[in-house]
């Protein structure tokens, strides 16, 4: 549910917890890793912590799909999302001209 | 046998999750459709590799990655069934994807490359960083890699196959419909272009996503937003999910 979080959750409930693990999951830091899991644990509980960690895992492997084999994002996908991936600079990516809608 | 399992782990972990995991162990060690079981474990041995490779890290660190020449460093499990460009592929691919590109896919092609191994090597990848990123975001260490069995890779390739809309062949669902590849995608004449990626080894597609729908969602829940599936709801997933591509660098 969007709009139930405060405003540095980006309005998604605990949406600050969850950026600083995702990051830190990806990260090479041990120690903030540790406190980034062990922050969700204690504020969401365990098996918010297990399910987040699923998430971020798979999408760290199928980013790699993506990438490796050069499919490009789905005309009806880009058209809806051209706005917004402008704005936050995923356009900017270096894949994005070869990769892109349209590659 | 590597016996999978988060029973001690202090947070709970689904059983789903644990079930895929082994399923996916069970099957890295196997003879594949283009690759051997040896193979398979192999490159699961050099993806993990990859990650203490200093040319990897000097190519990471560089403004291009053309910018910095060298050999890969491996462990000293290195097989020699994988060559050169197999090791190139699968450091590249584990340690910088979203600088991938075209030119460096043409480049491997033109050494020599086979597309339908280079797929299923993507396959073996995917899953090997699935389950690794999983048990280091828990504090785990990684599972350790599967026994290898004989046998020999089926070297099916779906006729249909074609160059298209990405940079390796892939079975459109509407040429597979009436084919004996028909069932990969359960005669639907469409489908997302994740799901379409590795299409040209059906096998790393159907493994993969047996990942996919435990660790993330299954296709009927993504967007029934009427109910939640999980102990995070669908906001929360999409929010991981976007961090780790926009980190990743993936545009897709």
């Amino acid at each position: 549910m969007v709009g139930d979080g405060a405003p540095s959750d980006g309005g998604i409930p605990n949406g600050a917890r969850l950026i600083r693990f995702a990051t830190a999951v990806l990260g090479d830091e041990p120690e903030e890793l540790a406190a980034a899991r062990d922050d969700i644990a204690a504020a969401m509980g365990g098996a918010a912590l297990t399910d987040t960690a699923a998430v971020a895992a798979l999408f760290n492997a199928i980013d790699r799909v993506a990438d490796a084999t050069g499919i490009p994002l789905e005309d009806v996908k880009a058209e809806a999302t051209a706005d917004f991936r402008a704005g936050i600079g995923i356009d900017d990516f270096a894949a994005a001209s070869e990769k892109g809608h349209g590659a | 046998m590597t016996d999978i399992s988060y029973q001690d782990l202090a947070w709970p972990v689904r059983e789903d999750i644990t079930a895929a995991h082994r399923r996916t162990w069970e099957r890295l060690g196997q003879p594949g459709t283009w690759l051997t079981g040896g193979e398979r474990v192999a490159i699961a041995h050099e993806a993990r590799a990859a990650m203490d490779c200093r040319l990897c890290r000097a190519r990471k660190e560089a403004l291009s990655p053309n910018a910095v020449q060298g050999s890969h460093d491996h462990g000293a499990h290195r097989a020699a069934q994988l060559s050169e460009l197999e090791v190139e592929q699968i450091h590249r691919i584990r340690t910088d994807p979203g600088r991938l590109s075209r030119a460096w896919y043409e480049g491997l092609a033109d050494g020599g490359m086979i597309e339908e191994r280079y797929v299923e090597t993507v396959g073996v990848i995917a899953n090997v960083v699935a389950m690794d990123t999983f048990t280091h975001a828990l504090g785990l260490d990684p599972w350790p890699l599967p026994e290898v069995r004989s046998g020999e890779p089926s070297r099916a390739r779906p006729a249909a196959a074609r160059r298209q809309m990405a940079w390796v062949p892939t079975l459109a669902p509407e040429d597979a419909i009436g084919t004996v590849d028909g069932e990969l995608y359960a005669g639907r004449a469409s489908a997302a272009h994740i799901y379409q990626a590795m299409s040209l080894v059906p096998d790393a597609v159907t493994g993969f996503f047996d990942l996919v729908v435990n660790q993330y969602l299954p296709p009927q829940a993504m967007r029934d937003f009427d109910n939640e599936y999980r102990a995070i709801n669908h906001a929360q997933i999409e929010l991981v999910a976007g961090r780790v591509s926009a980190l990743n660098q993936c545009v897709y």
